[in-house]
């Protein structure tokens, strides 16, 4: 039998000699989370290299902002990372107001922290969720779809839309809160932090199987975590203490306090745990505003068509999965000059092929789905 | 001639039974985990075919029998077509074992446990074809993945069905008596017929094994559930990281076969752990004497067996629905942990178990108290018992399923905290009105 040894490929005692596989995992693959593509060089079930393919999403954001007046821009950075709309949409209104420099009024402020915050609470739903069904849970992602609804519910009514609220303005937000809605938004906070997160901690933390999988798994050093420029709970559980909204706060945020949810172990599992203490810290930031919300008007008074003054301007938010910011030149017209997204899963997901080389292809599903990315969030 | 002729027609009548049962069950036990799952999860479920969805399944079934019977062109023809007959068809036949009712089984294989164990690991081989034959990466790693899943969980299974087996011996008739028959006593029984008949003696009704051998029970069934390729050992058909594993090129009536095989499977293991842990078919007044004398003597063979069959059924589905329960609760284990859990774990586990109840026969003397062995059997339940929450209350440490509070060398975070040199408050003005706790409020924000 004759074979060509190449290096690094041991030939077994029969003349056979093993070699490598390559696996595609995606476009078309039921968990990695939207269409990416990862190209997996296989050792048996270990992974010796991954090569994470993107740009299946790619429409054009950036360009779009470019092309569009400014009055339109909250509409299409809905779709950018389209499990957290409204952050994607403060990101933008932040950013034009800090242009123009406008201050919107405070009431306007806190109903941007607090839809922030709902939205904030239903993407990490999602995240847990999709985590527990792509290490096999099935139950849990229902219970956390289950419990989105309902905060997505009150998006409807409060905007007219579920997912691409269109709800932020250069300068407020477009719509007050409708009758009952205020009511509603307590009852259903009470009802989550009373029931839905505990629920979810028997299913999942104290799960042997699930911690088995999960902790240890994908460890990110904290000067790595620097280094990659990750933020958001994916930095959060490395020890790396930084958070947008405590670190530079934005809007009401400089009136609020957040405590961080900080966890040092670094793996799969601390960063499914600081999501679910997040969901806790947002809702008893939901609480606070709720208290505290002043009257007043939710907008101010801007022309239609915005010129905001020639400059240039830099304003991030945080995020579900981390700073979330936009860069943009204006030159006085009514379009912006550039706009350029940092979308926080794009840096994130960077640090993927250094974390999966050496681990087993489940663990690539668990450590995917613990980056917790958002294809269009990445491609934009 | 006429026990001949009376045997055909036992055997034909058990396995048409057969045969129709377990697509029956197949297709009932899917709407079931459906339906159960959907409750469980807080949804409907199916609800548009037939009453509250229930022919869901028949349609569904019917659906795939109509597909177009699609190929990989690059497959390997023989071995692709062969493949779901094999895993198909162990599932049938080792249905003929079970004994239902005292009527309804074919009791001329007293080997039964034997037989079930040998077509049981069967199945692989048509597992492994189909991961081989489909000519595809996720196919192949699913099909060598359930190879060494089925063939490591083969040896817990059958060992924890040997404690029930050394029971069987010290319970077998005329081996308790004053004076033991020493051609059945002493042996132990690998016919199911015997290994129910042991659990509803007349002086014993209620002994179901379950009792005595708690800890056989959920070692069975722990591997039942990889056996089958279930929830949390489902990484055969992974879904999430391999697609559908050795399934993924199949559909229509090929991929039906597998399907109803798999559920067959789950039938059949919970149909073993009813005959041999549950009782069988034994209910409250279990004796056919009491028909017989109302209703003559076939009508009261008719009527018991009829009620037999009805308990078995009860027990079974109340086990299968254990499957459906622990599916929609538990993620998945990963291969190396699997493995880890069968060799070092669940061998251990079964061998000690022997070792116990061995020891625990040997030494006790017989006739201790007045009747039978009724110290022998008291001890080795409490043992077992004993035995049972022991291991799962030491669970994680036993298992080495999770570092918790230990993580490996190599995964220690670095000393010292990170600090984060970030520019102050962005550039925005600072809200108009504040009030003075505000204020204070975001001075500790900041620090």
């Amino acid at each position: 039998m004759a074979t060509e040894v190449q290096p690094g490929y041991e030939v077994g005692p029969a003349g056979f000699r093993s070699e490598e596989m390559i696996l595609n995992m995606g476009p078309q693959h039921p968990s990695t989370h939207g269409v990416l593509r990862l190209v997996l060089v296989l050792d048996g079930e270990t992974v010796v290299q991954c090569t994470p393919v993107i740009g299946y999403l790619h429409r054009g954001m950036e360009k779009i902002f470019e092309n569009r007046p400014y009055m339109a821009g909250p509409r299409y950075i809905d779709n950018a990372d389209y499990l957290s709309p409204m952050l994607n949409e403060c990101c933008y209104a932040g950013a034009v107001e800090q242009l123009m420099g406008i201050e919107p009024p405070r009431r306007a402020q806190y109903i941007r922290v607090l839809v922030g915050e709902l939205e904030r609470i239903a993407s990490h739903l999602v995240a847990i969720g999709t985590y527990g069904l792509d290490l096999g849970a099935f139950t849990p992602v229902l219970w956390c779809f289950r419990d989105r609804e309902q905060i997505l519910d009150m998006f409807e009514s409060l905007s007219g839309h579920r997912f691409t609220h269109n709800y932020m303005r250069v300068g407020g937000v477009l719509y007050d809160f409708p009758k009952g809605w205020l009511e509603q938004c307590e009852k259903f906070l009470d009802k989550f932090e009373k029931t839905s997160i505990p629920e979810l901690e028997e299913l999942l933390t104290g799960n042997e199987i699930f911690e088995a999988r999960t902790q240890g798994v994908g460890y990110i050093d904290p000067q790595q975590a620097l280094a990659y420029a990750l933020t958001g709970p994916v930095a959060r559980a490395s020890g790396v203490p930084f958070d947008v909204r405590v670190n530079r706060p934005y809007g009401a945020y400089r009136e609020i306090p957040v405590n961080i949810k900080l966890r040092q172990d670094g793996d799969c599992f601390a960063r499914y745990k600081v999501r679910m203490d997040e969901m806790g810290e947002s809702v008893r930031l939901c609480r606070t505003v709720l208290d505290k919300l002043p009257g007043g008007p939710i907008s101010v008074r801007s022309p239609i068509a915005l010129r905001p003054p020639r400059g240039e301007t830099y304003f991030s938010v945080e995020s579900a999965r981390g700073e979330e910011s936009l860069y943009m030149i204006s030159d006085g017209s009514e379009y912006p000059y550039r706009a350029k997204l940092r979308a926080p899963s794009f840096v994130n997901l960077q640090v993927l092929p250094e974390l999966l080389r050496g681990h087993k292809i489940g663990d690539v599903i668990a450590i995917l789905g613990s980056i917790d990315i958002v294809l269009g969030d990445v491609d934009r | 001639m006429n026990d001949v002729v009376q045997n055909i027609i036992h055997f034909f009548v058990t396995f048409l039974f057969s045969l129709l049962f377990l697509m029956g069950a197949a297709t009932i036990l899917v709407y079931l985990e459906r339906k159960v799952m959907a409750w469980m999860q807080d949804r409907y479920g199916p609800l548009h075919v037939g009453p509250h969805g229930a022919l869901q399944t028949v349609m569904d079934v019917a659906k795939l029998l109509l597909k177009e019977d699609l190929k990989v062109s690059s497959a390997d023809n023989p071995v692709y077509k062969f493949a779901p007959m094999v895993f198909f068809a162990p599932v049938i036949t080792a249905f003929v074992v079970i004994p239902f009712s005292p009527y309804m089984t074919a009791g001329a294989l007293s080997t039964g446990l034997i037989y079930y164990v040998a077509l049981s690991s069967i199945d692989v081989i048509g597992v492994f074809m189909a991961g081989w034959g489909s000519n595809n990466k996720y196919a192949l790693i699913g099909g060598l993945r359930s190879t060494a899943q089925m063939i490591s969980y083969e040896l817990p299974l059958i060992l924890s069905l040997v404690g029930v087996i050394m029971l069987t011996s010290v319970l077998a008739p005329g081996c308790t008596g004053p004076n033991p028959d020493l051609n059945t006593c002493g042996v132990g029984s690998i016919s199911f017929t015997q290994i129910v008949a042991a659990q509803m003696r007349p002086e014993s009704p209620w002994l179901w094994f379950v009792l005595l051998q708690p800890l056989g029970l959920v070692v069975y069934y722990i591997c039942g559930l990889a056996e089958t390729n279930r929830s949390p050992f489902d990484l055969p058909e992974a879904e999430s990281e391999l697609v559908a594993g050795y399934l993924t090129e199949y559909s229509g009536l090929r991929w039906a076969m597998f399907f109803l095989g798999e559920y067959g499977n789950m039938t059949i293991v919970s149909a073993v752990a009813t005959a041999i842990f549950l009782g069988g078919w034994s209910f409250p007044g279990a004796a056919i004497g009491f028909w017989t004398d109302h209703l003559g003597s076939f009508g009261g063979q008719l009527v018991f067996n009829i009620i037999c069959v009805a308990v078995f059924l009860a027990k079974m589905f109340a086990l299968l629905l254990v499957f459906i329960w622990v599916r929609s609760t538990l993620p998945r284990l990963r291969a190396d942990q699997l493995m880890r859990f069968a060799w070092l774990y669940l061998i251990p586990l079964t061998l000690v178990n022997i070792l116990v109840t061995g020891a625990l026969l040997l030494f006790i003397p017989p006739n201790t108290l007045v009747q039978g062995d009724v110290l022998r059997i008291a001890v080795s339940a409490v043992v077992n018992w004993g035995m049972l929450v022991f291991v799962i209350l030491s669970f994680r440490r036993l298992a080495g399923l999770t570092s918790k509070g230990k993580l490996p060398r190599w995964v220690r975070p670095a000393k010292g905290p990170v600090t984060v040199v970030t520019p102050a408050a962005q550039s925005q003005t600072p809200p108009t009105a504040q009030t003075p706790e505000l204020a204070a409020g975001a001075g500790a924000a900041r620090k």
